[in-house]
């Protein structure tokens, strides 16, 4: 009975706090993502009123699809280097920002942090711009070969735009964790590192980076969940192109429902990405904290 | 406690009052769905007209962006509950939207649609689902003053009706200091249009387009083996060879493309009539320009060396699920207004550069794309344009168009990448 009640107050608090978020959280992502699993079985394209169940045959045709595994690879890899480049720029930022070395610190972390306020595409659009016209101007007028033409018109150019652009977009955001990071360090061990003769290497090593674990699991999640994601940029600054060299597995699946009409086959896809990122990410996650220390 | 009680008050007040305006104006809101980009100003401008000249009526225009699939929009606004009433379809979409569409027949326009504009309309019911808007065709685009200076003489188009007739005007036009011809390097462009000729010029009749389209779903077709297709990529190798942006073919835009052969800086580009409206931006010729066929092999008389492919390329669905009838009948009273008032047909076939396709507006268009089009369609010097191809088409074969173009693959590789789509399929 006093059990009862108190998981009824209990309740009752939940609901007065949580409740609203609840619903909505249910509304607006649990149900589609139910519903878009069911959609999965049906050829439905999108429009029709009617459709059929075609079980599995979905996520037949997604296997055997290479196409959809090229992106999937494409993405991966663009993953990789956008982990490994904006973590470590990050990182660096954040180090020299908060020593006593660089002056002018907030305004510099401001600038850094910037282009990760400015939209997706509009960030896509400017650096299109950047990229077509601008290099390729200073590029002929200063006779530099690799600038004459546009990246963007280059497969493998463009994979390295996408990258560069994501780059300058992150680093910023990561910067600033790192920093809240670095400055929960207790100084107590840095002083006691540099009285026991550690140089700024040997701290850094030893000291600071096995503290900074926790804020490397945080980015090196959101990197990874951000770049398996990432639609705006690839669409507003390559657009997949040239030739859908560079279409990344979100635009490759938009197209697949929305384009070639395919609404079925596209949530299949969609929902094999799902479980691919949260897989990726749960092992990280798990993984890297383990390499937590307590200070 | 009290506070909140009259905030409540006038919280129900205002509801009501705001349910007792809805229910009693007259007033009937459509929304019209314009996926023609490149007349958008345009149709808000015959949009405010309407609306002001009808007793509450208020007509607004909401656009999918250029590139940016009809189809792709018009679902979204059907998922959110808010269809227009008027959605702008791409032809080959049209029969998708069968169990939304209202069905037609009674109108008067049905009987004044010029032949065969109703067909990709029509669902296997019976029904006529949709309202042909525009009559579009596309070629070469030639700059007439460019194309005179050259051959120092006024140019007769129908001189071009062989590769070796376009490499001759080519050369002509390099010849006298101007570039002769740009490649667009959008994949709608390449795969909708250009690459779409290799299909249309198959044969006059559209059923065995069609047979051929089936053909390669079934893998019996060989491309290689085919020598239309091989003939219209021995003309795009022509085009590779000319192309003002040969150093860097995939960097050019669509906009460039209209300010290039609108100033006369290119001789000759590959598009359609709808790029009109934002040539004229750059006109400095007094609208000298016109149509040239895109020509396969030398054999004058080839189906594609005198003919341009014509046909009615978007269609107007009237919503019949989510509008109230009250909107339904103002969305229909405006496409007949459109077809029948002096006023709506000049805003339409005038000032958006719309060719009609209806036998009964006699007003003649006065861009010059227009004109030389439906030259064409008087000397019945036209050929199927392939609307009806799968609805990714374009942006998959234009990518191995782009691929071609940039020379990132031959011809043998691009054949094989297209058979593979089409069985793919």
């Amino acid at each position: 009975m006093a059990t009862e009640k108190r998981f009824l107050d209990r309740l009752k608090t939940y609901l007065l706090f949580a409740g609203p978020t609840t619903f909505v959280f249910f509304t607006v992502i649990i149900l589609p993502f139910l519903f878009g699993v069911y959609l999965t079985f049906t050829n439905w394209d999108g429009i029709a009123k009617t459709y059929t169940f075609v079980r599995f045959s979905n996520y037949a045709t997604v296997v055997r699809d290479r196409m959809f595994w090229n992106s999937f690879l494409l993405t991966v890899k663009y993953v990789f280097y956008t982990v490994l480049i904006v973590n470590a720029l990050g990182f660096v930022l954040a180090y020299a920002l908060t020593g006593d070395t660089v002056r002018g610190q907030n305004l510099l972390r401001t600038g850094f942090f910037v282009p990760n306020l400015i939209g997706g595409i509009i960030l896509g659009l400017v650096w299109r711009f950047v990229f077509s016209n601008v290099l390729v101007f200073i590029g002929r007028s200063l006779k530099i070969g690799p600038l004459s033409y546009s990246w963007l018109a280059n497969p493998d150019k463009a994979f390295w735009t996408l990258v560069i652009v994501s780059v300058w977009q992150y680093s910023g955001y990561m910067m600033i964790i790192f920093i809240a990071g670095l400055t929960h360090i207790p100084s107590e061990l840095i002083e006691a590192a540099t009285i026991d003769g550690a140089g700024g290497f040997h701290r850094l090593r030893t000291i600071i980076l096995p503290l900074m674990v926790p804020s490397f699991i945080v980015t090196v999640f959101l990197t990874i969940q951000r770049g398996f994601m990432v639609y705006d940029v690839n669409l507003a600054l390559t657009q997949g192109g040239p030739f859908k060299s560079t279409e990344l597995i979100s635009m490759f699946v938009y197209e697949k429902a929305f384009l070639a009409q395919q609404y079925g086959v596209g949530q299949s896809q969609a929902f094999f990405l799902f479980l691919l990122v949260a897989a990726i990410s749960l092992t990280q996650v798990y993984f890297t904290k383990k390499l937590e220390v307590e200070a | 406690m009290r506070k909140n009680q009259l905030g409540l008050c006038v919280l129900v007040l205002a509801l009501v009052l705001s349910f007792s305006v809805a229910v009693f104006a007259q007033d009937v809101r459509i929304t019209i769905l314009n996926s023609k980009g490149e007349i958008q100003t345009q149709l808000e401008d015959i949009a405010a007209y309407y609306s002001s000249i009808t007793d509450g009526v208020t007509v607004e225009v909401i656009a999918a962006a250029v590139g940016q699939s009809p189809f792709e929009r018009a679902v979204a606004l059907y998922a959110s509950g808010n269809a227009p009433a008027l959605l702008m379809l791409d032809a080959g979409d049209v029969l998708l939207f069968q169990d939304r569409a209202l069905a037609l027949n009674d109108e008067k326009w049905v009987a004044d649609a010029i032949e065969n504009s109703l067909s990709m309309a029509t669902a296997e019911d019976g029904r006529i689902l949709a309202f042909p808007v525009t009559v579009e065709g596309f070629g070469f685009i030639y700059n007439k003053a460019v194309v005179d200076k050259a051959l120092g003489g006024e140019f007769d188009p129908k001189t071009i009706n062989t590769y070796d007739s376009l490499r001759e005007l080519l050369d002509a036009i390099e010849a006298s200091g101007t570039a002769s011809l740009v490649i667009g390097p959008e994949d709608w462009s390449l795969g909708a249009h250009f690459f779409s000729l290799a299909y249309s010029a198959q044969s006059p009749d559209f059923d065995e387009v069609n047979a051929f389209m089936d053909g390669l779903k079934a893998g019996t077709v060989s491309l290689a083996e085919n020598a239309v297709v091989n003939g219209l990529l021995d003309t795009f190798d022509l085009m590779k060879e000319y192309n003002y942006d040969k150093l860097d073919p995939l960097a050019s835009t669509y906009d460039r493309g209209t300010e290039l052969i609108g100033t006369g800086e290119v001789g000759i580009w590959f598009q359609g009539n709808w790029t009109w409206p934002q040539i004229a931006d750059f006109d400095t010729t007094g609208g000298q320009f016109g149509f040239l066929p895109v020509p396969i092999g030398n054999d004058p008389e080839a189906l594609g060396n005198t003919q341009i492919p014509v046909g009615v390329t978007k269609y107007f669905i009237v919503d019949g699920e989510q509008n109230s009838p009250a909107q339904q009948r103002a969305a229909k009273d405006f496409l007949n207004w459109l077809v029948y008032d002096a006023e709506g047909q000049k805003r339409l076939v005038v000032d958006a550069s719309v060719i009609p396709a209806f036998s009964n507006i006699t007003i003649a268009p006065n861009d010059p794309l227009a004109v030389s089009l439906l030259e064409y369609v008087r000397e019945g010097k036209t050929m199927n344009f392939v609307l009806n191809l799968p609805p990714d088409h374009w942006a998959q074969v234009g990518a191995y168009m782009q691929k071609y173009l940039a020379d990132f693959s031959d011809r043998d590789a691009f054949f094989k990448e297209v058979e593979a789509y089409w069985q793919g399929l």
